[in-house]
């Protein structure tokens, strides 16, 4: 796909190499490479293993929930501003492995914020969006 | 002679308070991401990228690479005491650190580890001072196509050494390469692949990419665990020093493993993993007791902490004197440098005799530093491996967010960061590695002004790849590794070495 793709860029020629040369070869020669792959998948003897598998008796709800908080911090970040969105996340983010009172995980979120907060706000002079409590 | 002079001028810029401060911050975080698992050199690295933005160049490389052996001293730490290892390198070390440890002689083995890796690093050094200089006079010989060819050499033996597949390396080589080509073309600056967005203008940034990658990734593998980690091996440490007899038995694999791991880790693709690995494999050969690794043999120990630490040195050969990363952290070096509008290559040296002499001097002070920092603070080490892992990502997880947001105040970077920190957890789920991936995107564009360069001279004409003399060899080894590879004899070979590359 990407070496169609990279045609549109213009391939140019062998002397006056065009935009879209290089991307075009690696494009084909991935294409290549992963139709030998499918290939030798099915001529293999073992049978590959089922994607399921991969995930067996392994925490994959933790996962999109980790993943789903982090895709949801930094659509966050700019409208409720720093202090706010960490605190949220590092709360939430604690009590995804550990089993702390809920004192214990709000004190250390509130803690890790307002530490991050002082060094890169005030010490590293980060620009941090403030938001709604800036 | 002219190397005590440059030394010496090295020395002038390594004292410097600045210097010496980032010497020590550096060692110390290494020290920190090596005790810690789950959290490696390559990570620290990436993570701290932004944070050398402002300061001076030299200070960020003194930094950087203190991060890197520090790295390789912190993790054996671990591995002895209880027995985890901290980083890839320090894998060996477990074999035999761990037996010594429940044998009551922790301290034996942590003190031999701890000379050895000061051995090895001081020779590693010595190393890099001397060899560095006239391969970069060589490598002023180089045109375009030798650059190309060197560049497609580093990159197979680097799929051929990567664990796994083969075919799936030089898949995430090529993914690597169109990725490196995203942003304004070198020569036509005319926009490829953006999507209309500007942030892609400058191409895909390395550090959203390599904390994606390498962070994340890491993470959302760990998290998934359901196990926690494992109990921890009571041991009190005592008597640092190793006695008469264990530095009988030592020297010898000390010795050999620095010389070891210099020399691979020159090799492109090599380094400290491969280096404290076949180490052990010599030692165990050329052992009179051979029964009694795995069992406590303090050589076990000795050996592959030696190489590991001469291997950092040796990496360094490459991207100072011919500008190409030998592995994953140098291409962080390499991405650091050009932040700094520094180009590594053959001028390097004579170009900016600063950053040079003075990371070679402060590579020896960071090595005294870690002895001192090592030894006494054992205690405190040992007790930062029992910090969960629950309080401890939500943290890796902060600074990854931050230090990627501050790049350019723009949450569009997070989210690149987040979607190859996807593409990262994905790929290691079905075995596909990311040193390839890595190593291609950085070399990708340079690759590209090489090739066109060349094919300019030539007219057209692919031929110059193989009538100049060092291109065509370069070349010919290239093929050469490629059909080593399809050898059934070197399949199983290889899978001992995989793993590698970090």
């Amino acid at each position: 796909m990407t070496a169609l793709w990279s045609l549109k860029y213009g391939f140019g020629s062998l002397s006056e190499p065009g935009v879209g040369f290089i991307t075009f070869f690696a494009g084909a020669i991935l294409a290549l490479l992963s139709l030998l792959l499918f290939f030798s998948s099915f001529r293999g003897k073992e049978k590959p293993a089922d994607l399921r598998e991969l995930w067996a008796g392994l925490d994959v709800k933790k996962v999109l929930y980790v993943l789903m908080l982090l895709v949801v911090y930094p659509v966050l970040l700019r409208p409720a501003g720093f202090p706010l969105s960490t605190f949220v996340l590092l709360f939430l983010l604690f009590r995804v492995k550990g089993s702390y009172g809920i004192w214990t995980t709000l004190f250390a979120s509130f803690f890790v914020t307002a530490v991050s907060y002082l060094v890169f706000q005030v010490w590293l002079q980060v620009q941090l969006p403030r938001g709604i409590l800036g | 002679m002219e190397v005590f002079h440059h030394l010496l001028f090295g020395l002038q810029v390594a004292v410097q308070p600045v210097n010496l401060l980032f010497c020590f911050i550096g060692v110390l975080i290494g020290t920190l991401v090596g005790v810690l698992p789950g959290l490696g050199p390559v990570a620290a690295i990436s993570l701290l990228l932004p944070a050398t933005f402002h300061a001076p160049p030299v200070a960020s490389i003194i930094m950087l690479s203190g991060i890197y052996y520090g790295a390789m001293y912190g993790g054996s730490t671990t591995s002895i005491l209880v027995n985890i290892p901290g980083e890839a390198a320090s894998v060996v070390t477990t074999i035999d650190g761990y037996q010594m440890a429940r044998q009551g002689r922790a301290g034996a083995a942590l003190g031999i580890s701890a000379f050895g890796s000061f051995i090895a690093g001081t020779l590693g050094v010595v190393g890099l001072a001397f060899l560095a200089p006239p391969l970069a006079s060589v490598a002023l010989k180089f045109g375009p196509p030798e650059y190309f060819s060197l560049m497609i050499l580093g990159l197979t033996v680097l799929t051929f050494l990567a664990g796994g597949s083969m075919v799936k390396s030089l898949m995430m080589a090529c993914v690597g390469v169109i990725i490196g080509n995203i942003g304004l073309d070198l020569v036509a600056a005319q926009p490829r692949f953006t999507f209309g967005l500007d942030i892609l203008l400058d191409g895909v940034g390395l550090v959203p990419l390599v904390m994606g990658l390498f962070g994340v990734s890491e993470v959302l593998l760990n998290i998934e665990e359901k196990l926690d980690k494992q109990a921890v091996f009571e041991t009190k440490v005592k008597g640092l020093l190793p006695n008469r007899k264990d530095w009988r038995e030592s020297i010898l694999p000390i010795l050999r493993g620095s010389v070891l791991g210099f020399f691979l880790g020159i090799l492109p693709g090599g380094g400290a993993v491969i280096s404290s690995f076949v180490s052990y494999g010599v030692e165990k050969r050329l052992s009179r007791h051979p029964e009694e690794f795995g069992k406590g043999a303090i050589a076990g120990v000795a050996g592959p902490e030696a190489a590991n630490n001469s291997a950092v040195s040796g990496t360094f050969i490459p991207l100072v004197s011919l500008g190409i990363p030998a592995n994953v952290t140098m291409a962080l070096f390499l991405g650091a440098l050009m932040i700094h509008g520094i180009q590594p290559g053959p001028l390097f040296i004579t170009q900016h005799p600063d950053i040079f002499w003075g990371l070679i001097i402060s590579m020896y002070l960071g090595n005294v530093m870690l002895l001192v920092l090592n030894l006494p603070l054992l205690g405190i080490w040992v007790r930062l491996v029992r910090v969960p892992y629950g309080i401890l990502f939500p943290l890796i997880l902060l600074l990854c967010m931050i230090g990627v947001y501050t790049l350019n105040n723009n949450v569009v970077e997070i989210f690149i960061m987040l979607i190859f920190g996807v593409f990262g957890y994905l790929n290691r789920k079905i075995g596909f590695e990311g040193a390839p991936f890595i190593i291609a995107l950085v070399l990708g564009p340079m690759m590209e002004k090489c090739l066109r360069q060349s094919l300019l001279i030539s007219r057209g004409d692919l031929g110059i790849f193989f009538t100049r003399p060092i291109s065509a060899i370069l070349m010919g080894l290239a093929v050469f590794s490629i059909i080593m590879t399809l050898l059934p004899a070197f399949k199983k070979k290889k899978g001992l070495i995989g793993e590698d590359v970090q």
